[in-house]
């Protein structure tokens, strides 16, 4: 198995995992979103072995290389953390970004050969990328939620609980992913540059984010206080995630940054 | 909705406090942070050299426990409150955030005093008044918090204590740890021993252990092949270059409308004749390959070699017109190591193969391969390591491990559990 063949088994993984994503919104075909994203990863998976064989060594070279397995650990967790919290935004958010690494792999066939410096060749690097993703997407999500309770306030006057447990949930999860994330980047430094925390660039606003949530999972531990001011909160939050995200290297706070690749 | 009535009716500064006097104090200890950055400029963090550091943190941890003879005073159960942690927070996020938007300079750095934000300490950020009281101030009330809750300990509460101890324990031995911290650059030589440094100031220190160096290799990625202009150099086309990783497995490729296929590739050659390679592993190897170019719209057929070259061999095109040829782009370092033997006073010595991700750890030092002669590639004579002495790493990694323990909790069972206990715990102190 190689680049040739991956198409013949991507394809046919983003159709169950796409197919998994919609069908998991009825209520009655529960199993078979279940039974569908199993199937997918499972012939994902195959590839990977396959292709593992084929080549000889772990594919771990390249950017294709690692976008292989980003999309292996995205479909993974995130159907694992589906199972945990029933959510079926969340299978359908995990398959659709898993697809997207797919195809950049399969449309940018190029970059397949980019070739992997030698700092980035460490075993911390794609569970390290993989937790920010799911960290990510809980708190876009979580963020989406903040205005639905926000219209709500504003129209009845009162907050709905349900809404503010599935936000702390996402928080919660989705700081749990964003720590994780960071401290694997932390032992990933320490190993690779001598120390686990520089201040570089992009870990300042790393910080500045995690503070962020941080302030909001305190703010709600007196639930019933500062409603308001916790809901405003996420959407700041995220903008602050955004610009660690996308942001950083366009500031002229960044330049010499070990984030810039 | 009762509670916010009451709170109303509170006066400020009367207890229990809550976040107006949380943001009031929060925002004090701010400000005063500043008037000393501004009358004594920055804090020079490496006052807290042990033993400094060490006093200071036994006194943060006295503190800490004294708050267990005060379990009632109102002021301690605002101290390590909601509102309070809250301002913290929010605090370390906006000092943070500045941080984030101004370019930071080594600390002591001369000249900068005459802009606003360097009077203010933004440009260098962890080494300000600001921000070192409040990461004190962070240390205090985390630390009587931890020490308050373990003193009615829970069981189930132990996604708190992994959290909140294992952060601590990061803040505590990361930051009192630092001025201890001590890290440097050695260039050796090839077969030559060196136990002279640099630090980042570029001063020399001999330090009480010695590197020599063996042997400095490179594995190179197999370079790609790209047609570019021959007066402007410039990849082709212009629009969106061309360019066919060189792969053994996929001998076949398209460059700016020419087809290629390669014949042979031989990733360490040297030249044999005029116009031919062959294969020698020798440390002036570069790679090279024997490609066809073939136009399908014009018929034309070009053959030969293409090299990069290196230092010690010329590089080599295929000319495909007067305006076109082939190149073969400069090789991508995949690994380079040194082969090290490291001696140190009490006559150990240890022998390793240094590479980036792969240091070496010896009494208390870790040792990184950091870098080497950029221009001469695999043929530099010398390699670069770096020695880092970090004797606080150990209660840092405990609290890592801590927090990962934690950040698993909060993702396998969510808000709820941690909040009722705290609600309770809250009311029964009220």
């Amino acid at each position: 198995m190689n680049w040739d063949t991956f198409i013949w088994f991507a394809l046919p993984a983003m159709i169950l995992w796409a197919s998994a994503g919609i069908v998991v919104y009825r209520k009655k075909s529960k199993v078979l979103a279940d039974i569908l994203m199993i199937a997918g990863i499972s012939i994902y998976t195959l590839f990977i072995i396959g292709f593992w064989i084929n080549i000889e060594r772990p594919p771990l070279r390249t950017m294709g290389e690692t976008r292989l397995w980003y999309s292996f650990f995205l479909s993974v967790v995130g159907y694992v953390t589906y199972c945990r919290w029933k959510y079926p935004w969340l299978l359908s958010f995990s398959a659709l970004v898993a697809s997207v690494f797919i195809c950049i792999n399969l449309f940018k066939p190029e970059i397949h050969s980019k070739n992997l410096m030698p700092a980035l060749q460490s075993i911390w690097f794609i569970p390290h990328v993989t937790s920010y993703i799911l960290s990510y997407a809980m708190f876009g999500a979580a963020t989406v939620g903040a205005f639905v309770q926000l219209r709500k306030i504003n129209r009845k006057g009162l907050s709905d609980k349900k809404i503010f447990d599935l936000l702390d949930n996402l928080v919660y999860v989705g700081f749990g992913f964003l720590v994780l994330g960071m401290l694997m980047g932390c032992v990933w430094a320490k190993e690779a540059w001598g120390h686990y925390w520089t201040w570089d660039p992009k870990e300042t606003w790393a910080f500045v984010t995690s503070m962020g949530y941080l302030a909001y999972i305190h703010l709600r531990l007196q639930g019933e206080k500062r409603e308001k001011v916790a809901l405003w909160l996420l959407p700041v939050a995220l903008i602050l995630l955004l610009i660690t995200w996308i942001g950083v290297n366009y500031l002229p706070s960044a330049q010499g940054s070990i984030h810039v690749y | 909705m009762i509670i916010m009535k009451e709170e109303n009716k509170r006066k400020m500064w009367q207890m229990p406090w809550g976040y107006p006097e949380s943001i009031a104090i929060t925002a004090g200890i701010v400000f005063v942070g500043f008037m000393l950055q501004i009358t004594i400029k920055g804090f020079n963090f490496y006052l807290l050299t042990a033993p400094v550091n060490l006093v200071v943190g036994a006194l943060i941890i006295g503190l800490c426990l004294l708050t267990l003879a005060l379990k009632k005073s109102k002021f301690l159960s605002w101290f390590t409150g909601v509102p309070f942690s809250v301002c913290i927070i929010s605090a370390l996020l906006v000092l943070t955030l500045i941080m984030g938007l101004t370019p930071q300079t080594a600390s002591g750095s001369a000249n900068t005093n005459d802009n606003f934000f360097a009077l203010l300490g933004f440009n260098n950020m962890t080494g300000s008044w600001p921000f070192i009281l409040i990461y004190f101030t962070t240390l205090l009330s985390l630390g009587s918090l931890i020490v308050r809750r373990l003193a009615k300990f829970k069981i189930k509460d132990w996604g708190f204590y992994l959290n909140h101890i294992g952060l601590w324990l990061v803040l505590f031995a990361g930051g009192l740890g630092h001025a201890d911290m001590e890290r440097y650059i050695m260039h050796v030589r090839e077969g030559e021993v060196e136990w002279r440094v640099y630090d980042d100031e570029g001063t020399v220190k001999e330090l009480p252990i010695a590197i020599q160096l063996n042997d400095f290799d490179m594995e190179e990625y197999p370079p790609k092949l790209t047609i570019i202009d021959r007066t402007t150099g410039e990849p082709q086309p212009l629009s969106a270059p061309d360019y066919y990783q060189i792969n053994t497995k996929a001998p076949t490729g398209k460059l700016d409308g020419w087809v290629l296929e390669m014949n042979e590739y031989i990733h360490q050659a040297v030249r044999n004749s005029d116009s031919t390679y062959r294969a020698a592993p020798m440390p002036g190897a570069t790679p090279a390959a024997y490609i066809t170019m073939t136009n399908p719209s014009t018929g034309e057929v070009r053959k030969g070699w293409v090299c990069g070259g290196n230092q010690a061999q010329l590089y080599k095109t295929l000319e495909l017109s007067e305006q076109h040829t082939v190149v073969m782009t400069v090789t991508e370092p995949k690994r380079f190591m040194s082969d090290i033997e490291v001696y140190t006073p009490d006559g150990t010595t240890k022998s390793a193969i240094l590479e980036v991700n792969h240091p070496l750890r010896i009494g208390g030092w870790t040792i990184y391969q950091y870098g080497y002669d950029n221009a001469a590639g695999r043929l530099s004579s010398y390699s670069s390591m770096e020695l880092v002495y970090d004797p606080w790493i150990v209660p840092v990694y405990i609290g890592f491990i801590m927090i990962a323990l934690g950040a698993v909790a909060m993702i396998v069972r969510g808000h709820s559990p941690n909040r009722k206990t705290l609600l309770t715990d809250n009311k029964q102190e009220k």
